[in-house]
């Protein structure tokens, strides 16, 4: 019996998602509330960043991405696609403990955790798999931004949650295809790790440590016109609301010295993988422009702080509680 | 080396003062209070001994949950999602006492002891995440940290003795249309054919003191934000199916409204130093604190929570505006007694009402 003592356990019997009637009964219903692209082929969701929302953590920033789509809510209790959700915090860089051995470097740590509620099908808390695989890409991705030589003997954790991530493909036809966890596509995890590089990248300026360049993440993706069998490049596709996506690439990009610290590509890419490539840099430059606003009122808000601190600190002075010893 | 000035008194700025030493720090802060009223005497972070941090709720951002809350306390902020999924009747083992009793019950939905009912199905499951880089303490890749663990228990064992979800919200009934049987029995006889279970699983983006406080109060107010879809025994295909049309969903009848107040005992300096100074004046020379944060949870050892419930429908036997306390517990030192708690029983009450308007405001 595989049960977690340290936490609260479901039945043991299993429990299993509802299934509504209406998708089960009338196979035109479903189709009713597929969502489609409104955004042209080279349009960014839109994106909200926020950073220093943690104030225990040297850094930390949460982003959101809504979603486009404006599917008819109050008429159906089915989810609609979800929007992106990630928070990040860092907490570091601190001392390693002693019994470490040396490391002449800044060691990085980064986990990348889904909350229970972040899918449509529920997670548990132990980490699994993916959740694995996305960290060590997440890693990669800031591994080559950090300068690590100014902290030997320390280390960093970037934690990154998120409460709400991007589907695989639009549901219906998962269910359709009755495998239940998605058909594996995986597309949504390439928007989840653009998503979890802009985040991480944002929370690491909000704690000023040293980098060579900003790095902002990307998606783009090859996908099959519905009625003719073009294939189009669209930058940030939202998985739910394309039926065939044939290939999909997610990068890690330095926009000011044109570098790619991470790189994910699936699917059937075809004769020429760099426009793919290009196209999701392109991505790439644009969630950059949101990073570097927020960051700069960030930095100015905190300079703002200082200043006045420091205009009223000569009053202060006097004020500063007195220890004798 | 002739210097004019006498040497200067050691002093620090402030963040230091309160990393190096936070005891005398918090101390120094909340005996400096104008003599004529010490009870304004303010703590580190602004507040007075008995000030709350004024709570906001935000619900129903989530959208694979059947209801949610974020809720922000000060610079606590949590998540908090409620899912709902079928519990299959033959996947539980005995039910059908559960089943009888409700029938006898029948239309009595005021009271019933049903805590039972969700305790040994396991319907409820509240679960709480702290490692989100939420706090310096709680760093990913552990198990989770005893704190978490006393956290989610206190909050399960709550949830239950406070009997806030009913049983029979949760059941899946359904009545036979077979007439034979009706006719014989004389009134239709429902069947029991699933349960919801809640997963009630709360996240803390940020946590700076008082867990306990800001997660109950976002899985009451999830709790009170979830909408069950109408959930029917579908005979042709032997499932449970639902109903995907809002009109037809309802929310959770939850009883009563409690809210948790928890409090922090700091002790004044050592007793033996200060006896002859501070005893005259301050009294007993320690401060009961509302609403820690996680800087004073970190110099008080003795906490207090008392949920206490005034709504109407907890049907109080007592005087006092019909507050009832539905919990207490103290641990950590032997400060407060049966006088103190006497008035942070009536903070508590006070603080009823300012989170009732509140939720009141956002439901």
């Amino acid at each position: 019996m595989n049960t977690d003592r340290r936490r609260i356990n479901a039945p043991s019997g299993g429990t299993s998602a509802p299934v509504f009637a209406r998708t089960v009964k009338e196979p035109g219903y479903l189709q009713s509330l597929r969502p489609t692209r409104t955004r042209g082929p080279n349009e960014l969701r839109k994106i909200f960043l926020q950073t220093s929302l943690v104030p225990s953590a040297s850094g930390s920033a949460y982003l959101e991405i809504p979603t486009s789509t404006n599917t008819p809510t109050g008429k159906t209790l089915i989810p609609p696609t979800s929007s992106l959700k990630i928070t990040a915090s860092i907490q570091g860089p601190k001392p390693l403990p002693r019994s470490a051995p040396f490391s002449p470097s800044l060691l990085l740590t980064t986990t990348v955790k889904f909350a229970p509620f972040a899918t449509r099908h529920r997670r548990g808390y132990i980490r699994d798999s993916v959740e694995r695989d996305l960290g060590v890409h997440v890693e990669t991705a800031l591994r080559g931004v950090i300068i690590g030589e100014r902290w030997p003997k320390s280390g960093v954790e970037v934690v990154i949650t998120v409460v709400e991530g991007d589907e695989d493909a639009w549901w219906g036809d998962a269910s359709g295809g009755g495998s239940g966890n998605g058909d594996g596509g995986g597309w949504g995890l390439l928007n989840v790790l653009a998503g979890c590089i802009t985040v991480a990248s944002a929370a690491i300026a909000d704690a000023g440590i040293d980098c060579v360049d900003m790095v902002s993440g990307g998606v783009a993706a090859i996908i099959k016109t519905p009625n003719g069998k073009d294939l189009v490049k669209i930058l940030d596709p939202c998985p739910a609301e394309h039926q065939n996506i044939v290939a999909a690439c997610a990068v890690g990009y330095l926009a000011g010295r044109d570098e790619i610290t991470e790189l994910w590509m699936k699917g059937d890419v075809g004769a020429d993988p760099e426009e793919l490539i290009e196209g999701a840099t392109h991505a790439a430059v644009g969630s950059l422009s949101v990073m570097k606003e927020v960051i700069l009122e960030g930095v100015e808000a905190k300079f703002k702080d200082q200043l006045s601190v420091n205009n009223d600190g000569l009053k202060r002075k006097q004020q500063d509680v007195e220890m004798s010893g | 080396m002739a210097s004019t000035q006498p040497p200067a008194a050691l002093s620090f700025p402030r963040p230091i003062f309160a990393a190096v030493s936070p005891h005398p720090f918090l101390h120094a802060h909340l005996t400096t209070a104008p003599p004529s009223k010490p009870s304004h005497a303010l703590r580190a972070n602004g507040r007075t001994a008995h000030d709350f941090r004024t709570p906001s709720i935000h619900t129903g951002s989530l959208t694979h949950s059947n209801g949610s809350a974020v809720v922000r306390l000060g610079n606590t902020s949590v998540v908090c999602g409620v899912r709902a999924e079928i519990l299959k009747e033959e996947d539980v083992s005995g039910t059908a006492e559960y089943a009888d009793a409700e029938q006898q019950r029948d239309g009595d939905d005021a009271d019933g002891d049903d805590m039972e009912e969700l305790d040994s199905l396991r319907l409820l499951v509240p679960n709480v995440e702290l490692s989100t880089g939420s706090t310096p303490q709680h760093i990913p890749g552990s198990a989770p940290s005893a704190f978490a663990q006393t956290l989610v228990t206190r909050l399960r064992a709550l949830l239950l003795s406070t009997r806030l979800v009913r049983a029979a919200d949760l059941r899946i009934l359904h009545a036979p249309l077979d007439t034979a049987e009706q006719d014989s029995d004389g009134a239709a006889q429902n069947q029991l054919k699933a349960y919801w279970t809640l997963y009630i699983d709360t996240f803390f983006i940020s946590l700076d003191g008082n867990a306990f406080d800001a997660a109950w109060l976002a899985i009451l107010a999830a709790l009170q934000d979830t909408l069950l879809p109408r959930a029917f025994w579908d005979d042709d295909l032997e499932m449970v199916l639902c109903s995907d049309v809002p009109g037809e969903a309802r929310r959770l009848q939850l009883r009563g409204l409690p809210v948790a107040s928890t409090f922090a005992v700091f002790e004044g300096a050592d007793k033996g130093a200060d006896a002859g100074g501070d005893a005259e004046q301050q009294g007993p020379g320690s401060w009961v604190l509302s609403d820690p944060d996680a800087f004073e949870e970190s110099v008080c050892s003795e906490s207090v929570c008392v949920v206490v419930d005034c709504g109407t429908a907890a049907k109080g036997k007592g005087k006092g505006k019909g507050a009832v306390v539905r919990r207490m517990e103290k641990n950590g030192g032997g400060v407060v007694g049966r006088e103190e708690m006497k008035g942070l029983v009536k903070r508590a009450v006070e603080r009823w009402g300012v989170v009732e308007a509140v939720l009141g405001g956002n439901a």
